[in-house]
C-alpha cells in the first residue's frame, strides 16, 4: 500500500506540471452604463468589465429596446477584462436590456444582462424589428479561426483525432474478441 | 468440487436484486440531483442572446455525471485487486475474474463520455450551430477544458488496454499500474470546473484533486465490495477491515478539501462576500448541500464501521448490503450536485 501511494504521488507531482493550470471564472464587475443608471441620452458605446481578462473571440453583447428592438451597431470588441460594442443613436424611452454572453477564462460561458432607462426619446431608428435571438455562428476574430486551422492542418487536434480513432479501433476490436473468448471460457467450464 | 463452491460469489438469485439496489440507487440519485439542479439553476433568458438548446443544457450535465460514475467504477474495480490481496488466488480469482471485464468496459464508457462532452461543450459555445470537425479542433485548441476532456479520454483508453491485458493474463498485469491510470485519468477533470485566480491558485488545484481522487477511491471501493465480494463472507471479512481503513482518511480527505475548495472559490472571488454569499449564490448553496451529504454519509459510516464490522469479521450475517445503499445512494446525490456546482454561478 506504502509503494503504491509513493507512486501515486509522484504521479500527481508529474501531472500538476503538465497540466494547464484551469483559469478563472469571469464575474461582471462594473458596466457603463450602470445596471439601473437612468440616462438622459443614449450611451455611444456599452462597456463592461470584468474582474479579468475575458477570451478572445465568441463574446457577444446585444442591445434590445423596450419593444424587443435591437440597436448595437457591429461586432463586439475585447480589450482585455473590457468587452464593448457601438450603440447606434436609440430611439424611444424606455427600459434598455443590454445582454451579454463571454467566455470565461475558465471556458465556461457567462451570460448577464444590465438594464438601463432612457428618459428622453432619442431620434434613432431601430436597426431591425425584433429579431429572433441570433447566434454567433463564427468567432468574431477571423485571427483565431484562421490560426486554430492552421494549427489544425499542421497536426495539433486534427492529428490527436487521427490517434484517438485510430486508437479507439484497434481497441474496440481487442476488446470485443477479448471479452467474447474470456465468455466462452467462461461457458466451457 | 460442488457447485455451490464452484459459483463466483454474488451470483445468485438475491445478488440481481441487490445490484439493482446499489447501482440503481447510485445512478438515480446521481442523474435526479443533477437534473434537478440544473432545472432550478437555468439561467433566465437574456435579450438578444442566443443560448444552448435544452439538449446541451441538460445533456451536457448528464454526459458529465456519466463520465464521473463511469470513472468512479473505474477506480474501485482497479482498487479491488489491492483490497483482496494475492495471497489466496483459488478464493479471489473467481471475483477478479468478474471485476476484469467490467473494468474495461466501464474504461470504454468513460472514454467515450469524455469524446462526447468534447462535442457538447463545443455545441454550448456555438448555440445554435451543430459543432463541425473544425470547431471541435479549435476548441480543444484554445481551452484547457476541452485538452482536459481529451486527456482524460486518452487515459481511459490506455486503461481499457491495460485492462484487456489483465483480462487475458491475470494480475500479472500489476494492479498499481491500473490504479496510476485510473487516477490520471481522473486529474484533468477538475480543469474543467471552475478555479480562481490568486496566489492560491495552486494550492487550491491540489486540494480539488485531492478531493476529486479521494471521493472516486472510497465510493467506487465501497461499490465494487458490495457489488463482487458481499456475497462471500470470507473474503468480505477479510476485505471489508482493510477498506474500512481507506475509507477513514477518505472522508477525512474529501470532507477537509471539500470545505477549502468551496469557501477558498467563493472568498477569492471579487466582488463575493462570505458568508452572505454562502446562502445568496447557486455555488453557495450547493456547497451546502454537498455538506449535508458528506453529515449524512457520517452515521452511515460510522454504523458500518462500528456496528456491523466486528459481525463481518466474525463471518456472521449482517444487513451490510443495505446500508452501503443507503450510503451510496447519498454518495450519487454528492456527485450529482459536484457536477452542477462545477459549472454553478457565484453571483
Amino acid at each position: 500500500m506504502r509503494r503504491l501511494l509513493t507512486v501515486l504521488l509522484f504521479a500527481c507531482a508529474a501531472l500538476m506540471g503538465v497540466v494547464t493550470p484551469a483559469q478563472a471564472h469571469n464575474v461582471l464587475i462594473g458596466s457603463d452604463p450602470a445596471e439601473g443608471a437612468s440616462l438622459a441620452e443614449g450611451p455611444r458605446t456599452i462597456t463592461l468589465t470584468f474582474d479579468q481578462t475575458v477570451r478572445q473571440g465568441f463574446a457577444q453583447i446585444s442591445v434590445t429596446g423596450p419593444d424587443g428592438t435591437r440597436w448595437e451597431d457591429g461586432k463586439t470588441t475585447v480589450d482585455g477584462a473590457k468587452v464593448s460594442v457601438a450603440v447606434r443613436p436609440l430611439g424611444p424611452a424606455g427600459q434598455y436590456v443590454a445582454g451579454y454572453r463571454i467566455m470565461s477564462s475558465d471556458g465556461h460561458p457567462v451570460a448577464g444582462k444590465v438594464t438601463f432607462t432612457l428618459t428622453a426619446a432619442g431620434t434613432g431608428a431601430a436597426a431591425q424589428p425584433a429579431p429572433a435571438a441570433t447566434a454567433p455562428a463564427t468567432p468574431q476574430t477571423p485571427g483565431l479561426s484562421a490560426q486554430a486551422a492552421e494549427a489544425a492542418q499542421n497536426g495539433g487536434a486534427g492529428m490527436a483525432v487521427l490517434w484517438i480513432v485510430g486508437a479507439l479501433v484497434v481497441l474496440g476490436g481487442a476488446t470485443v474478441v477479448a471479452l467474447r473468448r474470456g465468455g466462452d471460457r467462461e461457458a466451457s467450464r | 468440487m460442488t457447485a455451490t463452491l464452484e459459483r463466483a460469489p454474488g451470483t445468485g438469485p438475491a445478488a440481481g436484486a441487490v445490484r439493482r439496489l446499489l447501482t440503481g440507487g447510485f445512478v438515480s440519485s446521481a442523474l435526479l440531483a443533477v437534473l434537478a439542479v440544473t432545472a432550478l439553476t437555468a439561467q433566465e433568458a437574456v435579450p438578444g442572446i442566443a443560448v444552448p438548446g435544452p439538449l446541451v443544457e441538460y445533456g451536457l450535465p448528464v454526459l458529465r455525471v456519466l463520465l464521473d460514475l463511469a470513472a468512479v467504477a473505474v477506480v474501485g474495480l482497479s482498487l479491488l485487486p489491492k483490497m483482496l490481496g494475492f495471497d489466496d488466488p483459488d478464493r479471489t480469482e473467481p471475483v477478479m475474474r468478474r471485476a476484469r471485464p467490467l473494468a474495461v468496459t466501464f474504461a470504454w464508457a468513460w472514454a467515450v463520455l469524455a469524446l462526447v462532452i468534447i462535442v457538447f461543450q463545443t455545441a454550448q459555445l456555438n448555440p445554435g450551430v451543430i459543432p463541425t470537425p473544425g470547431m471541435i479542433a479549435r476548441y480543444v485548441d484554445d481551452f484547457g477544458a476541452g485538452q482536459g476532456m481529451l486527456f482524460s479520454a486518452a487515459c481511459a483508453l490506455a486503461y481499457a488496454g491495460i485492462g484487456l491485458l489483465a483480462v487475458r493474463f491475470g494480475e500479472k498485469v500489476p494492479a498499481e499500474l491500473r490504479i496510476v491510470i485510473a487516477f490520471f485519468g481522473l486529474l484533468p477533470i477538475p480543469v474543467t470546473g471552475h478555479a480562481v485566480n490568486s496566489l492560491w491558485h495552486d494550492p487550491i488545484m491540489i486540494s480539488m484533486e485531492l478531493h476529486v481522487m479521494g471521493s472516486a477511491a472510497w465510493t467506487g471501493g465501497l461499490l465494487t465490495i458490495m457489488l463482487l465480494v458481499a456475497g462471500n463472507r470470507d473474503l468480505l471479512a477479510q476485505v471489508l477491515p482493510k477498506f474500512s481503513r481507506l475509507a477513514t482518511l477518505a472522508l477525512v480527505l474529501v470532507s477537509v478539501s471539500g470545505l477549502v475548495n468551496g469557501l477558498a472559490s467563493l472568498a477569492l472571488t471579487q466582488g463575493i462576500e462570505l458568508p452572505g454569499a454562502l446562502f445568496g449564490s447557486h455555488y453557495g448553496l450547493l456547497v451546502i448541500a454537498k455538506t449535508a451529504c458528506v453529515a449524512l454519509l457520517i452515521p452511515f459510516a460510522a454504523h458500518i464501521r462500528f456496528r456491523l464490522l466486528p459481525r463481518i469479521a466474525a463471518r456472521q450475517a449482517t444487513a451490510v448490503v443495505a446500508w452501503a445503499a443507503a450510503e451510496i445512494t447519498v454518495m450519487g446525490l454528492a456527485y450529482g450536485l459536484a457536477v452542477a456546482l462545477t459549472t454553478a454561478s457565484m453571483t
